[in-house]
């Protein structure tokens, strides 16, 4: 095991080594003026793409009365919260209180918006200042996202591998080579977004796809967490 | 058609979601299942002897399973809606038809014992709801990778309306939608279908209303 990955796991907080940016979701499950829940360590999100394209990171609870912003709704380049309709902007800015629709909200009055970019399709967030640019995972392309609720060392022993400096775990199932972009989430269970090479057609990514779910029963059959569940 | 029907009850939205969305007319003979318990008295039980609602009634013709109901409902209307007629959109139809009993079994269930305090092992409801969700979310994440929306083609069928309401409503058992992607934009697709209706707890994309002129209540 490299420095950068002893690191990585001691840290624990951290999907990668090489930066602070945790891969939240996957750019094709944002699509335009839609909403919907992410996370970073100790932190919930409310990940959002405008009807131009334009990506957000929002913390998960209004400023208003803490209601979920992912339960809210994207109208045009501003998402609106579900209870009372205060609508935010890209850089987080309140934008409209309906109950005061002749007042400029106040500068105070923010969804706390994260640093976030896009890459390899996929969504980055960063909580603080990013030094480096997040992980490239040259020659992958994404599947898509699931929820594995299983430790880390339950995941590598499934995998018969270590994840790498970049996050990444590799495994082969039956044949099916996949790559798991790893995220922490809340309690004994982790996001894995699959990834495939690059050249790889429709029926490979369904392949990819089920051999996900097949890993997925592996680890969490060994993982004494969820062996209750 | 007449259907027995309650507001609150998922099974009985199946029926007029449908019946909304292929234009077909109801007549609506409200049950009192919560707190009455109507559906095992004596009327009811002589129309349907399991003690369950929905019931739909045309002459001759009386159903008390909704997946019957649906099949009817889009043979007399809108056949589109029961695949192209090949045997393997017909056959996955009714795979999911049957896959919609255990989403009623597993997360109705946990929603009943939550909000109506039904006794059950809500543990092991929640589990096997899980489980289902799982299935459902590899199933349209396989269609999403081949470019297709809906459960069994690229238009909405009755398997769609089969399995949409106790999965929206799966959050009352105490059952999170959070981990599905393909889940969320799937009901996002259903909920923006031309015709589309609400019950309580499921609505309509507010995004697809005008936004507001005046002030709203509440702030
Ligand atoms: N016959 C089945 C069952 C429908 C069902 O579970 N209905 C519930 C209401 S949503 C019911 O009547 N349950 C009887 C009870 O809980 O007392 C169907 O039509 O899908
Ligand atoms: S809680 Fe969000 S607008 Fe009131």
């Amino acid at each position: 095991m490299d420095l950068a990955t002893l690191a990585w796991k001691i840290e624990g907080m951290f999907p990668n080594a090489l930066c602070q940016w945790v891969p939240v979701a996957l750019s094709v499950d944002v699509p335009a003026a839609t909403v919907s829940p992410g996370w970073l360590p100790g932190l919930e999100l409310a990940l959002w793409r405008s009807a131009a394209g334009h990506i957000a990171a929002s913390s998960n609870r209004c400023p208003h009365r803490g209601m979920r912003l992912s339960h809210g709704f994207v109208r045009g380049e501003n998402l609106s919260c579900i209870y009372h309709g205060w609508s935010f902007g890209p850089d987080g800015g309140c934008v409209r209180i309906p109950a005061h629709p002749d007042m400029t909200p106040p500068a105070t009055i923010n969804s706390q918006n994260k640093a976030v970019l896009e890459a390899g399709g996929i969504v980055w967030v960063c909580d603080s200042n990013p030094k480096s640019p997040p992980p490239d995972f040259h020659g992958l392309v994404p599947v898509r996202s699931l929820t594995i609720e299983a430790s880390l060392a339950a995941l590598e022993a499934a995998a018969r591998a270590v994840a790498d400096g970049k996050g990444l775990l590799a495994a082969t199932i039956d044949g099916v080579r996949i790559h798991m972009a790893l995220a922490p989430l809340a309690g004994p269970q982790l996001l894995a977004h699959v990834l495939v090479a690059a050249d790889s057609t429709c029926e490979d990514r369904i392949a990819a796809s089920r051999a996900a779910e097949a890993f997925r029963r592996m680890a969490e059959a060994m993982s004494p967490e969820s062996a209750a569940a | 058609m007449k259907l027995y029907d309650y507001v609150l009850s998922p099974s009985c939205y199946k029926i007029r979601l449908l019946a909304a969305l292929v234009g077909v007319e109801l007549t609506l003979r409200p049950v009192d299942f919560h707190p009455g318990g109507e559906h095992r008295g004596p009327e009811l039980l002589a129309l349907n002897p399991a003690g369950a609602i929905p019931i739909l009634e045309d002459d001759d013709v009386l159903l008390t399973e909704s997946s019957a109901m649906l099949v009817y409902i889009a043979s007399r209307a809108a056949p589109e809606w029961l695949g192209d007629g090949s045997a393997r959109e017909g056959a996955r139809i009714q795979q999911w038809l049957s896959f919609s009993h255990r989403l009623t079994a597993t997360l109705g269930s946990a929603r009943l014992h939550e909000m109506l305090l039904r006794p059950g092992d809500i543990r092991g409801l929640q589990s096997a709801g899980k489980q289902a969700l799982r299935e459902l979310e590899a199933a349209l994440t396989e269609q999403r990778l081949s470019d297709v929306e809906f459960l069994v083609c690229d238009h909405p069928t009755i398997a769609d309306i089969a399995c949409f309401p106790y999965v929206a409503l799966a959050p009352d058992g105490g059952i999170s939608l959070e981990p599905y992607p393909s889940i969320r934009l799937w009901q996002r697709a259903i909920r923006a279908l031309q015709h589309f209706i609400e019950m309580p707890g499921i609505h309509r994309l507010h995004e697809l209303r005008p936004a507001p002129v005046r002030p709203e209540q509440g702030a």
